[in-house]
């Protein structure tokens, strides 16, 4: 183990938690507000980031002009995947739920497939793709930097909406008691149709920020939707305000594996895997 | 043995909430013990603890001489704790001859699938469901719903019955049906422990009767004894100035005070 | 007791048409046979992993860890091979024992695990099972580019007395075989639930577990009991596959595509039934056929809105919609429904019985 790679790793970690709030966040509202537990989300993700790519490759846009164009249209993919399909099963058992979410996320997922093929896709030739600075030894990249920093925007934006205004008290009105919001006269349904348009856009602008980051495939999703799992079970389920320091935790907990122990780099997603795994047994025998 | 069921100091807690309170008592052979007691005084978490749906946090349980506190469900229901539930919960995707034979099957150690079958067989006759054996469960009325908690639970073959308001909404008549039922069923020497709000159903059925109050047990007695206790009658008068347990609470105040007219007998406003 | 005997002697006449099918394709399609029977077996392959999957599922644990149990048969058999001079058919069964095993530790941890909580731990569980085999050493399991494994059959070309055509024929002759072995075992164990008490304590622990267990079901016992047997299916299933196709790796091996495919068949074709995954593997491996001539990749777009459609528009499946469709048939015109989706509806009220 080489200590001296400790400071780059807590960096790393740190910037790359932004992006993981960001998305586990769209998907504690899906949970919190609506009561849906949406394997579907991580393909929102992974949406945004082929929407930017194609907005690169065809227009030349860059992908922070991409963010004000993936947003709007996330969120009526999101919109109309609720309006379609969601609504009709909010009432449904849980398995039902799940394994819609589930199917979408297979219809999206082989739609990329179709249409960009399987092969990883990167928006190269950015100006800043490369810029970076060394502060004491540990190099800070300036997209990760500022994926980091439009990400915990984002995610205050959201909490300030939660917290101070009309739509965000709606919200957290119907998640609290579901019956008594609709007695109050909120319209429970455009509420949820709101809340699940806004995940997906979240989700999706945190997409464009990995298109920039990594080369990801249709097939990165899925890993999303687990990452974002593993975090909002850590914050538990519908605790929206959890999210932030749990995001924290778990990419400082991937960040460290990887750096730190030899060949660790492939041990990345156990980090997850293993976290999910191990907090859900564990409260599961914690009640009784 | 003196006693077939035997709860010593037993508490429950929910984080800071305390559910159930020290509470003790025996149930001997044959008995019927009724446990009232305003709402959310911790009656069906007693049963829950009873029954192995929660451990308790402190005490001890006795089933028939076993120490049963740590047992699960099921072994409880093995040696002979049988349960009905408040709310009706049968399972659904079965029929009622299904459900029962759920319980006939599993409910004792060894059953061949014939002898579960004739044990069935007489749990449906017993509750009058034989009628309605292959129907499915969601076709059933409440009353047919409550009979069949009543029928999965005897053809387990208790020797402690459980019953959990199972009066509740049944009209005159049928509750007089209903208290018939749990007289032949402690007549076959099976100890009878039910908690009701129905109170001239405990009136005309409980040898003896255990009041709790937030918890805890408040009076206990027959139900002569009880109901003139005046810490029970306060209890029970206390909540309906409370606005917060208006509702169920406020009519079981009612009924201890002025039990319904259909029926003779001394009621507790009287003894009050 | 007549209903059991009924179900076996129907699998029994399935299993004698399934012996015959090689030989009935060949004499009718000649050479195109060869696709024919690889088609079949896709079929196969498809209603054992469903048929394992449901019987899970009849206690109410919604599995996603399906791959983790093929995939710990297939590199049973790759590990066993790679590393001793085995004899070549122990490896099958040894997949399913081991497959098995691992369930017993999995149910074990997860049994209070519930709904979702319970299928995003048995996502992760396979996960991580991946992520270890890939960290293995490459010695023993290949590391993340896999091993290979050895065929099962291996026919020669005999010239002048074959054509060579024959020779693919009569490999996949060879594994059709398995796999129709493999799917009466299965249907076999299946019925052997469904015309038992275990029928009915499956059902009251999916349904309502705290109830069972006061009517005296040990919850446990069925979950791990379910757990054991479908996963051991599901291990001499992904140990044949490993012979089949020839290798084994992590991402093959554990793919999240066998965990979407074991749980939308039943689905498609009707849930905690016998019939319902192997008529749902039936159309889906058609389905899948056509799909996949027409796109190389994304195919799988077709179970994504199978599996959507399914919950929108058919809760019971195929077996369900196909036992409604006899009620009103039966009504108006009795006994003008074909004989395919009249048995479905037998065995949905049979299933009931």
């Amino acid at each position: 183990m080489d200590l001296s790679l400790l400071p780059q790793a807590i960096v790393s970690g740190v910037l790359a938690s932004g992006l993981y709030a960001l998305v586990s966040v769209g998907l504690a509202l899906a949970i919190g507000v609506i009561g849906i537990v949406n394997f579907a989300h991580g393909e929102f993700f992974m949406v945004g980031a082929f929407l930017a790519y194609q907005l690169f490759v065809s227009f030349g846009f860059d992908p922070l002009l991409s963010l004000l164009f993936v947003a709007p249209a996330l969120a009526v993919i999101g919109a109309l995947i609720y309006l379609s399909s969601i609504r009709f099963v909010l009432r449904a058992p849980e398995l039902n739920q799940m394994l819609l979410t589930f199917g979408i996320g297979i219809i999206l997922q082989n739609l990329a497939l179709l249409i960009w093929g399987g092969d990883p896709r990167t928006i190269a030739n950015v100006p800043y793709r490369s810029l970076g600075f060394q502060v004491a030894g540990v190099s800070i990249g300036a997209v990760p930097l500022g994926s980091f920093v439009i990400s915990l925007l984002l995610v205050a934006g959201l909490y300030w909406m939660l917290a101070s205004t009309p739509l965000g008290r709606a919200m957290r009105a119907v998640a609290q008691n579901r019956i008594g919001a609709g007695l109050v006269g909120l319209e429970v349904d455009r509420v949820y149709l709101v809340a699940f348009a806004l995940s997906a856009l979240l989700a999706g602008l945190g997409g464009v920020m990995i298109g920039v980051i990594q080369s990801p495939t249709p097939t990165v999703g899925l890993g999303f939707t687990l990452k974002a799992f593993a975090i909002v079970v850590l914050a538990g389920l519908g605790n929206i305000r959890g999210i932030v320091g749990a995001a924290l935790t778990v990419a400082l907990a991937e960040s460290l594996v990887a750096t730190l122990v030899p060949n660790g780099d492939a041990l990345r997603n156990m980090v997850f895997f293993a976290i999910i795994f191990v907090v859900l047994v564990w409260r599961s025998r914690r009640v009784a | 043995m003196s006693s077939v069921l035997r709860a010593t100091g037993l508490s429950k807690s929910f984080g800071g909430l305390v559910a159930v309170k020290d509470v003790s008592f025996e149930a001997a052979p044959g008995e019927i013990f009724a446990i009232i007691g305003p709402n959310g005084a911790g009656k069906t978490t007693l049963l829950n603890l009873i029954s192995g749906l929660l451990t308790p946090t402190t005490g001890r349980l006795e089933l028939l001489g076993t120490d049963v506190t740590a047992m699960p469900t099921y072994r409880r229901c093995r040696l002979g704790l049988g349960r009905a539930f408040q709310v009706v919960q049968p399972f659904p995707e079965m029929t009622v001859a299904e459900n029962v034979l759920v319980g006939a099957q599993f409910g004792s150690e060894g059953v061949s699938s014939s002898e579960a079958r004739r044990r069935a067989d007489q749990a449906l006759e017993r509750t009058g469901l034989d009628r309605l054996r292959d129907q499915p469960v969601e076709d059933l009325n409440l009353l047919q719903e409550k009979r069949l908690e009543i029928a999965r639970a005897l053809a387990t073959q208790p020797k402690v019955l459980l019953l959990d308001e199972v009066m509740a909404g049944l009209r005159p008549g049928e509750a007089r049906q209903a208290v018939e039922l749990v007289r032949g069923v402690r007549d076959e020497g099976i100890t009878v422990v039910f908690i009701e709000h129905v109170m001239p159903v405990v009136r005309d059925l409980a040898d003896r009767v255990l009041v709790m109050d937030h918890g805890a047990e408040l009076a206990r007695g027959t139900y002569a004894e009880v109901t003139s206790d005046p810490r029970v009658v306060e209890a029970y008068l206390g909540v309906e100035d409370d606005d917060s347990r208006a509702g169920e609470e406020s009519a079981d105040a009612r009924s201890v005070r002025e039990a319904p007219g259909d029926d003779a007998g001394a009621t507790a406003g009287r003894d009050a | 007791m007549r209903g059991l005997t009924r179900d076996l002697v129907a699998t029994a006449a399935f299993a004698v048409l399934l012996v015959f099918l090689p030989s009935v394709l060949r004499e009718v399609f000649g050479r195109a046979s060869v696709s024919y029977l690889s088609l079949a077996t896709n079929a196969l392959v498809l209603a054992v992993l469903a048929l394992s999957w449901d019987m899970l599922a009849r206690t109410g644990q919604l599995s996603l860890a399906h791959a983790a149990f093929t995939g710990a048969g297939a590199y049973t058999v790759a590990v066993l091979f790679k590393l001793t001079g085995a004899p070549l058919w122990l490896g099958i069964p040894l997949g399913g024992l081991v497959a098995a095993v691992l369930a017993l530790g999995l149910g074990s941890v997860t049994l209070r695990l519930f709904g979702i909580y319970f299928a995003i731990a048995t996502l992760a569980f396979t996960e991580v099972l991946k992520a270890a085999v890939q960290r293995l050493p490459t010695a023993v399991a290949g590391g993340a580019a896999g091993i290979n494994v050895p065929a099962l059959f291996r026919p020669t070309f005999v010239a002048g007395s074959m054509e060579r055509w024959e020779v693919a024929f009569l490999r996949n002759q060879g594994y059709f075989w398995v796999y129709a072995g493999l799917l009466v075992v299965a249907v076999v164990i299946s019925v052997l639930i469904q015309r038992s008490r275990l029928r009915a304590a499956f059902t009251a622990v999916r349904t309502n577990e705290q109830v069972a267990g006061v009517m005296g079901v040990n919850p446990a016992r069925m979950k791990l009991l379910a757990f054991v047997l479908s996963s051991f299916v599901a291990g001499l299933l992904g140990a044949v596959e490993a012979h089949r196709l020839g290798s084994v790796s992590p991402d093959g091996a554990f793919s999240v595509h066998t965990t979407v495919l074991a749980l939308v068949t039943p689905i498609f074709g009707g849930l905690y039934t016998t019939l319902g995954p192997i008529l749902g593997a039936t159309v889906l491996a058609g389905i899948e056929e056509t799909l996949k001539r027409t796109f190389s990749e994304g195919y799988l777009i077709g179970y994504g809105i199978v599996l959507v459609a399914s919950i929108l528009f058919m809760p019971r499946g195929l077996v369900g919609l196909a036992s409604k469709l006899v009620k009103r048939g039966g009504a108006s015109t009795s006994g003008r429904v074909g004989g395919a989706s009249g048995g479905a509806a037998d065995a949905a009220a049979e299933e009931r019985a």
